[in-house]
């Protein structure tokens, strides 16, 4: 993903209101664009929320920052500053995090970020973007960097291996079952995805959706996803993300007046507090396709 | 320059106020000569930024002097569909920025003048910060920027009034920005000659330059100037009114 990142900016690079800030991480893998454009490439050390405001300050002046951290830095401590100074002024500031969720399991729950989605959720005028694939993150940075709405691309550390095809706000139908309604962000799409054909085996059919976008979720997307859940009356919810705020609560919002039963799997009310690896705190939050085949069988 | 022009303008930072029942006037009365300076000389490309939103009312006032706002809006300050909040809402080209939430407006008006140096764009971007707002950890964040990205047509005007003399006080402005890398100056923040002086003639533009203009909160209504805490966000009566107009005269 970060590779793509890089290319994708190379490649949109003659963009000459393209603006690259980068709060001290990733210099190595951005040196070329450094390299080939130096007057639109800053390392602004560790200073995230300054970062954040004089981003916008570019946006005022019609560039289109790319501003790039780790996910609590960018986010959680930046928070004020994307609200007021990107939102607020309706600014099209681009924000791309890295280390979301438990991606760097290992550092600790500082270096955790699993409300991300949660609160830019709340702010009026954001689009939050949620790549799991380098094709994905290619197609809609380049669909949306420059319409001049604040956009939040989450990249994480592991990619998925499906053939998706992307477009800004749009859900996607992977798989039509009928029995449950299946809806994963992320990386887990894949877990999803194994444990729908492993059941479909047993008699078991799902409607997978993958959410790319999660804010905003266009008209034909609800529509798609509210009559799959008309039809099967249950839903599933998977994400690396608390379960208070994330891609669960934006579709329990959009099919509020639907009676249906909603499992949510993501991460509890909790803090992460042991280390070890992601694959060891997804074993441990049942973000698995075994925990998936699980979690479907309860509500079935 | 005429002092009618001033006396005019913070008898509509009064009106504005006491129409409203909502305000900052001492914050507001102690920046109305860099405000008033600052407009009347600035360039057809340079911009302001106010990063101490809590002065708005000074800011419309200036404005609406200068004819670049219909006066008539100044009658509307605070009210529920009114274009002049209690802090200002970005409303280009006059209102660069939203502010409010102290802090911010400095960083932003550090990347709008690295906009204009990355386009090699003539103009100097004028910024004012408070001493209180100079407790914010943001501020020095941007003085280290703006040095680091030798933005040397960013100019940062400090009103230094003494606003957090209860609280922790940004003492040695100068000292601090200097310590920076920033070229500062500290002057009579309500003398009109030293701000023209300092801001638009007397600055080698090779460093960022920095003034710290020392003011009295509440300057011209002596009540305000001694007990500027009591007065920081009220409104005042129609006896006290009438009495400040006098004040003033």
């Amino acid at each position: 993903m970060r590779n793509q990142f890089a290319k994708t900016l190379i490649e949109l690079g003659n963009d000459k209101k393209l603006v690259v800030l980068i709060g001290d991480i990733s210099h190595f893998l951005l040196r070329d664009f450094q390299n080939l454009y130096p007057d639109r490439f800053y390392n602004l050390g560790i200073a995230e929320q300054s970062m954040m405001s004089l981003a916008s300050g570019l946006a005022i002046h019609e560039f289109y920052p790319v501003i790039h951290s780790i996910a609590p830095f960018i986010i959680e401590r930046a928070f004020e500053q994307i609200k007021d100074d990107i939102c607020y002024q309706g600014l099209g500031v681009n924000i791309v995090s890295v280390g979301s969720a438990f991606d760097y399991a290992s550092l600790g729950c500082t270096h955790h970020c699993y409300d991300d989605i949660a609160i830019l959720r709340t702010l009026p005028n954001m689009q939050i973007i949620y790549p799991a694939a380098p094709h994905e993150f290619d197609i809609l940075f380049r669909q949306t960097y420059n319409n001049k709405y604040p956009t939040y691309f989450r990249l994480p550390q592991k990619n998925h291996n499906l053939k998706t095809i992307p477009k800004f706000g749009e859900a996607e139908l992977l798989l039509e079952g009928g029995d449950i309604t299946v809806i994963a962000v992320g990386p887990q799409i894949q877990n999803a995805y194994d444990a729908a054909l492993e059941l479909s085996s047993k008699g078991v059919h799902c409607d997978i959706f993958y959410v790319s976008t999660i804010k905003p979720i266009l008209k034909e997307s609800r529509e798609m996803i509210r009559k799959s859940i008309l039809k099967t009356g249950k839903l599933l919810t998977i994400e690396e993300h608390s379960i208070r705020g994330g891609i669960g609560d934006e579709i329990s919002l959009l099919c509020g007046n639907i009676r249906f039963f909603h499992k949510r799997l993501g991460i509890n009310d909790k803090f992460l507090v042991n280390y070890g690896s992601y694959d060891e705190h997804c074993l441990e939050n049942k973000l698995t396709k075994d925990g998936i085949i699980a979690s479907i069988y309860e509500i079935l | 320059m005429n002092k009618k022009d001033l006396k005019n303008i913070r008898v509509s930072i009064l009106e504005m106020v006491r129409k409203a029942n909502e305000g900052h006037i001492p914050s507001a009365f102690s920046v109305v000569e860099l405000l008033y300076v600052i407009y009347s000389k600035m360039e057809k490309n340079d911009s302001f930024f106010l990063s101490k939103g809590h002065a708005s009312a000074a800011l419309y006032a200036v404005l609406a002097h200068f004819n670049y706002l219909d006066k008539k809006y100044l009658e509307t300050f605070c009210q529920y569909d009114s274009k002049l909040g209690g802090h200002p809402h970005r409303n280009p080209p006059h209102i660069m920025n939203s502010s409010g939430s102290l802090g911010h407006g400095f960083p932003m008006a550090c990347g709008y003048a690295l906009g204009k140096k990355i386009l090699k764009e003539s103009g100097r971007v004028f910024c004012l910060i408070g001493d209180g707002e100079s407790n914010e950890g943001t501020i020095w964040e941007t003085a280290l920027y703006v040095k680091h990205l030798e933005l040397n047509n960013l100019v940062c005007i400090v009103d230094n009034n003494n606003s957090q003399g209860r609280a922790v006080i940004s003492d040695n402005l100068k000292g601090k920005f200097s310590s920076f890398g920033w070229e500062v100056y500290e002057i009579d923040g309500h003398n009109i000659s030293e701000i023209e002086k300092t801001l638009f003639i007397d600055h080698s533009l090779k460093k960022p330059l920095c003034v710290v203009a020392n003011t009295k909160k509440g300057k011209g209504i002596k009540i305000m100037e001694e007990d500027y805490f009591t007065w920081h966000h009220k409104s005042p009566s129609d006896e006290e009114f009438n009495l400040f107009l006098k004040e003033l005269s």
